[in-house]
């Protein structure tokens, strides 16, 4: 299965902030602790977990996964794919809510999601 | 802090052009020789020479960089003296040549023997990211961007920041240059804080916007010469804490932000 293929082929542990122009590609799930700048870019064939500010550019399940997935302490990306899917956020989105949020694909649209409470994400942002 | 030993060399650079590298690089030799110590300022802008200019020592110069790094000359014959201020040294840019006249080990090896003689020698980068840039940062020991409140200017300070990293150079310190603070209460301008946090590095200055600059600039006087303009002020306030001391950040800066001063309690996000 792509997803189970993309899991045997280990995470990437990143441990550093992604500035502009940095760009991380992996063959498999890549971690971030820390933020992704506007002007960053990741590829993964498989999900991408942002423990940090997430406002560069992302793309999961590269390799055409649709089961790939997307999670950030504060999701908002310049612009996110997952498989085949480009999506940007909405203009009138403005901010972020403050909370751990996930991406996903769901009949071929992005969706986005809280990954917790309200309650437990306010701890998130001083 | 305990302050930078002597000998510092210390790169002002920005990535993006026109966001005031050379008039920050030009009133903090100023700042810097009023407060005793001995500068030197290297223009690393071969080919698009302008810090001797700003500075009002272009009719002075006799050698320059390349000559310098060719063998024509004695690196102490190219040292221009500034005669309006003991102690401020400018090593200027070829005019004719391009920025692969100059190796990244030449440049160490210029700065290697300016820092025998000098408290500070501040190297005014070109804009970029290509060969001048490698060379600007080559001998450096720390660096100074300068980033204006726009969106622009302060992805590619990220970009360059990103770099210096990569190069090793310590976490570099931020100067938000042009700020005008009645359009950041309006909110038609990025604030201080917004640079901070977008940046995640340390603030060391805030220049206001000052027409001031203009008009100095063009005289070939650095505004830090003279008392009574906020920008000199501004540049004086930054040399002393490239000094290492405390100095506070006035109202102008418009920085009471949480998040930065958090940065500043734990000296780096």
């Amino acid at each position: 299965m792509e997803r189970g293929r993309s899991r045997t082929d280990g995470a990437l542990y990143v441990r550093r902030t992604l500035r502009a122009g940095q760009r991380i590609a992996h063959d498999g799930d890549v971690i971030v602790l820390g933020d992704v700048h506007a002007g960053a870019e990741i590829r993964a064939a498989g999900d991408v977990l942002v423990f940090g500010h997430l406002r560069g550019v992302v793309h999961a399940g590269a390799l055409g996964s649709e089961q790939a997935m997307v999670c950030a302490w504060r999701l908002e990306p310049v612009q996110l794919r997952i498989g085949h899917v480009i999506a940007r956020p909405p203009d009138a989105r403005e901010e972020a809510p403050g909370v751990p949020e996930i991406a996903r694909l769901e009949d071929g649209q992005v969706v986005i999601e809280r990954a917790l409470g309200p309650e437990d994400g306010r701890m998130a942002r001083g | 802090m305990g302050g930078w030993p002597v000998g510092e060399v210390i790169v002002i650079t920005s990535g993006k052009g026109g966001v005031g590298k050379t008039t920050t690089t030009a009133n903090l030799g100023v700042a810097l020789a009023q407060l005793g110590m001995k500068t030197c300022l290297v223009d690393a802008d071969i080919g698009l020479r302008n810090l001797d200019v700003v500075l009002g020592l272009e009719n002075r110069i006799v050698y320059d960089l390349v000559d310098v790094v060719e063998g024509f000359c004695r690196l102490r014959q190219a040292l221009i003296r500034d005669k309006r201020l003991e102690g401020l040294n400018l090593l200027p840019a070829a005019q004719t040549k391009d920025k692969t006249a100059v190796t990244p080990e030449q440049m160490r090896q210029v700065t290697d023997e300016l820092r025998q003689e000098f408290d500070y020698i501040l190297i005014d980068s070109p804009a970029g990211i290509e060969q001048g840039f490698k060379n600007a940062i080559a001998g450096a020991d720390r660096a100074v961007i300068v980033a204006t409140p726009e969106v622009a200017s302060v992805r590619d300070a990220d970009r360059i920041i990103g770099l210096l990293e990569a190069a090793e150079l310590p976490p570099a310190r931020l100067v938000v240059n042009r700020l005008r603070p009645g359009m950041v209460r309006k909110g038609d301008m990025m604030s201080v804080d917004d640079i901070v946090d977008i940046l995640a590095i340390d603030l060391i200055g805030v220049v206001p916007e000052d027409e001031q600059i203009v008009v100095t600039t063009n005289r070939g006087e650095p505004a830090a010469l003279t008392q009574g303009s906020r920008a000199g002020d501004a540049y004086r306030a930054i040399a002393r804490r490239i000094r290492g001391e405390d100095v506070p950040f006035a109202e102008i800066d418009d920085r009471t932000g949480f998040l930065s001063r958090l940065r500043r309690i734990f000296g780096q996000a």
